[in-house]
């Protein structure tokens, strides 16, 4: 059964990223958005690189948060064209692989964001981490798991929600605070060399442990919500 | 019976509220240094504890709707996220009015707070949920959230206490309480967990009824025939006066609260004639007393208000279906 | 939807017809799984409909199908789902209902028509035993829709059974065997089809 999940997923991550290949205008414009964001955030605060060092870890991280959610609200939207969702629920494949697959795409697709828009950040403030910068890694790869996983699953609520684009940040940036507060004191300490960012990792790993069970759990209730 | 019962409690806590609210006034100890203010905190607290305890109904409802798909359970979560929301709000309130004063400032990060602000707007938007979610699926979307919620507000309180060190943490929480504060603090904390307790039982009755008469609705859609309306809706909510009494307990005892408390004062001034800076201090502390009490109170009126116009229109409703 | 107990039998034609909000598309969805009744079971061959997904085929008023994708990649996708690796039956279900497998363009530049046909190849490739059909006739061109009904008759001569909701009766009345008619959300009448033939 484990490996028909695991299976299934990969189908289904390869279907969405073939997809997101074939109509590149979603990605195209949420690359454009995603440089327009760092632009407007770097021209706002303007700040000499002593201060810059102090704030960015905030900064970056509610840059990637609202890039995030723009992402994210389109996460299921090909799936409900064309009432897709429907012909999977009647599917004998397991539910679970298909959240999987969602949550691995639109990982892989906010880190491409993520790597496109923190080189831009680095530019325009001259940024330079005093700290251990590789312990950049896994705070950017916990943290945006951590965002994507609670995304797509809240995405999947929004669908059966009036004003679904609302719904999404609504429901994910309360809960995923706890989360944001471990990035942006992680980053801080990697760029400004003050303290450890190690326990936040932690902290970052057993968030993204928690939500990812409980999302996988309830995905199937909430899929089938009717 | 449950009238009866309910009606008793109404009478209880009607009791104890004005026995806290007189302690809490009178009989409690002036503060050493933050004299009358201070006593915000015998209904603060008693609001954050009842909040909690009714999140966690919320909670425990929710994994019970889950399992079970019980509407009983989906009406308790309904009641306990709605009336926690209510008294968060006024943790939220007079914590910064308090705050204000004894610090200088409205807002502090601290971990409390903080777990309070990201608790309230959790289940703000588990409310906002459950409004804007499709007929059918709503009980089980909001209750997927309850989960979230509940799994979320341990971290967020650990993420705080541990990592927010570069703010002051300044000494919220039961300072060193003597005795007798003591008492008058476990006195309110009855009365006003009693008073959430039963302001949360009555919502719990107008979500069944609503309930009914939704089901209502569909049956009459589907057979188009008039039905013996043998509707049992609860006797609790048949009987109008019941709200209005509540209405009317909660803004005696706003009113008397702030009649006490501006007695007090006009009191205290009389007896000062001089203004010297201890009796100004004095002033303004009970101007934030006053404060308190205004706002909080105001809160508890406007919620019961709002629920006595859901009751208004359930009864429209219910008259429709009769006359249909 | 009110109290409703119905018996359908193997290897027929059903034709659910009622007038709007009757309640046909919300039975359908019901036996498909996707609805949950507030009380009641569903049965399929036996099973409770949620375990016998790889016998039944769905196909509702929407095409089901990515618009970015051909037809045989659409169809290759919703083989996995079901365990099925090989492309021939996919082939030759997208024969049956008159599509060029070799055609490599992608579906959202067909015809309403040819993507009707195949949403119905996607819903019988795996050779389920029911086909559950929501309206699938909308807005499809007359020769499409004939050819679909012929196979779904087809079908239903090989031993399967059919369930179709649709306004348009007349399409079906020589092809199918019985119509439910749903009135209000309960069963207000059945019968059998050939008697008008």
């Amino acid at each position: 059964m484990s490996l028909g999940v695991a299976r299934l997923t990969s189908v289904n991550l390869r279907k969405d990223l073939r997809l997101e290949w074939r109509s590149r205008d979603v990605f195209n414009s949420m690359l454009f958005f995603a440089l327009l964001v760092v632009v407007v955030f770097s021209y706002v605060f303007d700040a000499s690189a002593e201060e810059a060092r102090r704030m960015m870890g905030g900064l970056i991280w509610i840059a990637f948060l609202f890039s995030t959610i723009m992402a994210l609200n389109q996460s299921w939207a090909r799936e409900l064209r064309n009432g897709v969702l429907d012909a999977y629920r009647v599917s004998p494949a397991p539910p679970e692989a298909l959240f999987l697959g969602k949550c691995l795409g639109n990982f892989l697709f906010v880190l491409l964001l993520e790597c496109l828009m923190a080189p831009l950040f680095v530019i325009f403030y001259n940024l330079r981490a005093l700290g251990n910068v590789w312990l950049l890694l896994p705070i950017f790869l916990l943290g945006t798991w951590a965002l994507v996983v609670n995304g797509t699953f809240f995405a999947v609520m929004s669908i059966r929600t009036r004003s679904r684009e609302l719904m999404l940040p609504l429901l994910l940036l309360p809960i995923s605070i706890p989360a944001v507060l471990m990035m942006v004191t992680a980053t801080s300490a990697v760029l400004t060399g003050e303290g450890s960012p190690v326990p936040q990792i932690k902290f970052l790993a057993g968030y993204c442990v928690i939500f990812t069970t409980v999302s996988f759990l309830l995905f199937d209730t909430v899929l089938n919500a009717e | 019976m449950k009238n009866r019962l309910f009606f008793l409690l109404l009478a209880v806590t009607a009791g104890l509220l004005a026995w806290g609210t007189y302690q809490a006034l009178y009989v409690a100890p002036a503060e050493a240094t933050m004299g009358d203010a201070q006593r915000i905190f015998y209904y603060h607290v008693p609001a954050a504890t009842a909040a909690s305890l009714l999140f966690w109904v919320n909670f425990v409802a929710s994994i019970w709707y889950l399992w079970k798909r019980s509407p009983v359970a989906d009406a308790i979560a309904v009641a306990g996220a709605e009336v926690g929301v209510v008294f968060f709000s006024v943790v939220l309130i007079s914590g910064p009015i308090w705050a204000r004063y004894a610090w200088g400032t409205f807002w502090v990060w601290d971990a409390r707070l903080t777990t309070s602000l990201i608790l309230w707007l959790l289940y703000v938007s588990y409310l906002i949920l459950r409004k804007s979610s499709e007929l059918g699926s709503t009980s089980v979307l909001a209750a997927s959230l309850a989960v979230f919620a509940a799994m979320d507000m341990p971290i967020v309180y650990m993420s705080n206490r541990w990592f927010r060190t570069n703010h002051p943490q300044p000494m919220i929480g039961t300072p060193n309480l003597n005795h007798d504060m003591q008492t008058v603090l476990l006195w309110n904390m009855l009365a006003f967990c009693m008073f959430a307790i039963l302001i949360a039982w009555f919502r719990f009755e107008l979500e069944r009824t609503s309930q009914t008469i939704n089901q209502l609705h569909i049956r009459k859609a589907a057979q188009g025939v008039s039905m013996a309306m043998l509707v049992p809706i609860p006797a609790l909510l048949s009987a109008k006066p019941a709200m209005l009494l509540l209405a009317k307990k909660a803004a005696f005892f706003g009113m008397s609260a702030m009649f006490f408390a501006h007695k007090k004062l006009t009191m205290f001034l009389l007896q000062t004639s001089g203004a010297d800076d201890l009796a100004h201090e004095k002033l303004v502390q009970h101007h934030y007393m006053v404060a308190g009490y205004v706002a909080v109170w105001t809160i508890y009126i406007g919620y019961l208000l709002l629920l006595m116009n859901k009751l208004r229109k359930l009864h429209q409703e219910e008259r429709e279906m009769r006359a249909s | 939807m009110r109290q409703l107990s119905l018996e359908l039998e193997a290897g027929r034609f059903y034709v659910l017809r009622g007038e709007n909000g009757a309640g046909k598309s919300t039975l359908l969805r019901m036996i498909a799984g996707l609805s949950e009744p507030t009380e009641g079971r569903i049965l399929v061959y036996g099973l409770k409909n949620k375990e016998a997904f790889p016998h039944m085929g769905y196909m509702a008023h929407a095409p089901l199908l990515y618009d970015e994708l051909s037809g045989m990649e659409n169809l290759r996708f919703f083989a996995e789902l079901y365990g099925i690796t090989a492309d021939e039956p996919l082939m030759y279900a997208m024969q049956r209902v008159g599509l060029d497998p070799n055609l490599k363009r992608r579906i959202g530049q067909y015809s309403q028509g040819m993507r009707q046909r195949l949403s119905l190849a996607r819903a019988i490739f795996h050779s389920p035993r029911l086909l559950l059909l929501d309206e699938p006739f909308s807005n499809v061109d007359p020769d499409s829709a004939l050819q679909i009904a012929r196979l779904l008759a087809a079908m239903r001569d090989e031993g399967n059974t059919i369930i179709l909701v649709t306004h348009q009766v007349g399409l079906l009345s020589s092809l199918a065997d019985e119509y439910v008619l749903m009135s209000r959300g309960q069963l207000a009448d059945r019968g059998s089809l050939k008697v008008h033939a």
